[in-house]
C-alpha cells in the first residue's frame, strides 16, 4: 500500500515538474507568439499523461519523464542506447544489401565514412584509400563493420529466411554490439526496426525495376492512429500543424513511411523536432513530434 | 681467318635482325619490355613498336599558362631523391611488387582515370594537404600507426609521386603535404617527367576507369 501511495507521490512530483519547467524551455524560442506558446503548453502536458496511464509501474515513466524534462530544459543526462548507432544512410545500407544480392542500383557503392554526399574532401579521401585498400590488399575495418548489418541481411534473404527470423537475429547482433545500426532504424523500444529496413530495400528494388518512385501515402491518417492536427494562428497567417504521439515499436524511419512513403524523409521529421530529440535513435514511446 | 669473321659477323648481323624484328623499340638495349605482379594483378610495360608514331591531343602542347601550370625544379624538397622512367620501372618491379612501395598518381581522379602508369594507385594531392580533416587516415593506410599523441611513419611504405609532367606543381604539392604530416623524406621520391615524358617515350598506360 505505501509503495503504491510512493508511486503515486513521485509521478505528481514528475508531473508538476514538467508544468513547471516545460513552458521555461519553450520560451527560449522568440519566434513563437503567444497562441503557439500556449499550444506548445497544451502540448507538452498530453504527451506525459498518456505515458504516466500507460504504465503503472513508476520507475521507467519516471525515468523517461525526468529524462525529457532535461531535454526540454537543455539538460544533458539522457539514457544511454543500448544499440550501437551511426548516421549511415539507409540508402547506403539498403544499396549494399541489394548489391550482395546481385541487384545493381546505380547507386554509388557505399564508403565507409560517407555521411553526407557533399562533403568533397571526405569523398576524395574514400577514394584514395579505396585505391590504396585495392592495390595493397589491406582490409577496410570501418568498411567490414558497416557492412556487417547489410551482409546480415543479404545472407538471410539469400537463405530465404522469413521477416521474423531477420529481426531477431539483426536484434541479436545488435544487441551483442557486432553490428551498427543507422539511427533512424532504432525504435522507440530501443529495437532494431527490421520491418522498415526489409520494406526499405524491398521498395528500392521496385524502384530499380519498375523506375517509378515511391508515392507518399494517400489514405489520411486520423487520430486513431497517433495524428493530431492543430491550426495555429500567427501574425495574420493559420498555419496547420501536424503532431504524432510515437508507439511503442515506432522508429523515425518507420514514422516518416508512415507520412512520406519513405525512410529518405526522415531527416526533416528529426529537424523539426531537435528540440525534444537530441539523435534519431532516442525516440520514445509518448513522443509527440511535429510533422513539418 | 678471314673466313671466320665473315662467318661471325654474318651470324652476328643475322641474329641482330631477328631480334630488331622482335623488338624494334625496347626500353633499354637488354630490356625490351617489362613484366611485374601488384596483389595477384599483372602488368606489362613496353613502348609503342611504331616508330613513325607521334603524340596527339592534350600532351603535345608546349604553352601552358604558368601560374599555375610552372616548370618545376629538379629536386622539390630537400631528401626526396628525383627519378627517371628506369627508377619508376625498378621500383614497380621490386618495392611495389614486393608490397613495399606505391607508385602514386597525385593528379585527380579524372585525370588517373583517362590514363595512368600501370601499377599506379590515385591518391589525389588535395587529399594530402593539411585542410583535410581526414588526412590521418590516408596516413595509416599508408602504413602510418597511432602513437602517444600522433603518428608512427617507421613502417611506411616507400612512395613515387608523379603527376602530368615537369610543367605539373601536383605532385610537389603532394609531397609538400605527405612531409607536412610527418612523413619521412626518405621514404618519397620524385618522378618529374610525369605523364608527359612517360607518354613522349610511348610507354604503356592503362585507363583505370575502364577497368584496365
Amino acid at each position: 500500500m505505501i509503495r503504491i501511495v510512493l508511486a503515486f507521490f513521485a509521478t505528481a512530483v514528475v508531473v508538476c515538474a514538467a508544468i513547471v519547467f516545460a513552458p521555461a524551455g519553450n520560451n527560449d524560442d522568440p519566434a513563437q507568439t503567444d497562441v503557439t506558446r500556449t499550444q506548445s503548453q497544451t502540448v507538452t502536458s498530453p504527451t506525459l499523461a498518456p505515458a504516466i496511464a500507460g504504465q503503472n509501474t513508476s520507475d521507467g515513466v519516471a525515468v523517461s519523464a525526468a529524462s525529457r524534462i532535461l531535454a526540454a530544459t537543455g539538460g544533458a543526462v539522457q539514457p544511454e542506447p543500448a544499440i550501437k548507432t551511426d548516421d549511415s544512410s539507409i540508402s547506403d545500407t539498403t544499396a549494399g544489401v541489394l548489391a550482395a544480392l546481385g541487384l545493381a542500383t546505380g547507386a554509388p557503392a557505399p564508403t565507409p565514412t560517407s555521411t553526407t554526399g557533399d562533403d568533397k574532401m571526405m569523398d576524395m579521401t574514400a577514394g584514395a584509400l579505396a585505391g590504396i585498400r585495392a592495390i595493397t590488399g589491406q582490409p577496410a575495418p570501418q568498411q567490414a563493420e558497416s557492412n556487417s548489418l547489410q551482409s546480415l541481411v543479404a545472407k538471410a534473404l539469400q537463405e530465404g529466411q522469413n521477416d521474423a527470423y531477420i529481426d531477431a537475429l539483426l536484434n541479436e547482433a545488435a544487441q551483442a554490439g557486432d553490428v551498427s545500426v543507422p539511427a533512424m532504424l532504432v525504435t522507440s523500444d530501443g529495437r532494431v526496426d527490421t520491418s522498415t529496413l526489409l520494406a526499405s530495400i524491398v521498395q528500392q528494388a521496385t524502384t530499380m525495376t519498375t523506375g517509378q518512385a515511391p508515392a507518399a501515402p494517400t489514405t489520411p491518417l486520423g487520430a486513431a492512429d497517433g495524428v493530431e492536427v492543430r491550426v495555429v494562428q500567427r501574425a495574420g497567417e493559420t498555419e496547420q500543424y501536424k503532431f504524432y504521439t510515437v508507439a511503442a515499436g515506432d522508429s523515425l524511419g518507420s514514422i516518416a513511411v508512415k507520412f512520406y512513403g519513405s525512410v529518405e524523409f526522415f531527416p526533416r521529421i528529426f529537424e523539426a523536432n531537435r528540440q525534444i530529440l537530441s539523435s534519431p535513435d532516442r525516440i520514445q514511446a509518448g513522443q509527440r513530434l511535429v510533422i513539418p | 681467318m678471314l673466313r671466320f669473321s665473315a662467318v661471325f659477323s654474318a651470324i652476328f648481323i643475322f641474329t641482330q635482325t631477328i631480334s630488331a624484328q622482335a623488338q624494334t623499340v625496347s626500353i633499354t638495349q637488354d630490356l625490351p619490355q617489362v613484366s611485374f605482379s601488384i596483389n595477384g594483378q599483372n602488368f606489362t610495360v613496353a613502348r609503342i613498336q611504331d616508330t613513325e608514331n607521334q603524340l596527339t591531343g592534350d600532351f603535345t602542347k608546349t604553352s601552358r599558362a604558368c601560374p599555375p601550370f610552372c616548370i618545376q625544379p629538379m629536386t622539390v624538397a630537400p631528401g626526396v631523391d628525383t627519378v627517371g622512367e628506369l627508377e619508376v620501372l625498378d621500383f614497380l618491379q621490386t618495392r611495389v611488387s614486393s608490397g613495399t612501395g606505391l607508385l602514386i598518381d597525385s593528379r585527380v581522379p579524372d585525370f588517373y582515370n583517362n590514363g595512368a602508369i600501370p601499377g599506379a594507385v590515385n591518391v589525389p594531392f588535395n587529399a594530402l594537404e593539411s585542410d583535410n580533416p581526414y588526412r590521418d587516415d590516408i596516413m595509416r593506410a599508408l602504413g602510418a600507426t597511432d602513437s602517444g599523441d600522433g603518428l608512427d611513419f617507421s613502417n611506411v611504405y616507400d612512395l613515387m609521386l608523379y603527376c602530368n609532367g615537369p610543367w605539373c606543381g601536383q605532385s610537389k604539392r603532394a609531397i609538400d603535404g605527405l612531409l607536412d604530416a610527418g612523413y619521412p623524406a626518405d621514404r618519397l621520391f620524385y618522378y618529374r617527367g610525369g605523364m608527359q615524358n612517360w607518354l613522349l617515350l610511348g610507354l604503356t598506360t592503362v585507363t583505370p576507369a575502364n577497368g584496365g
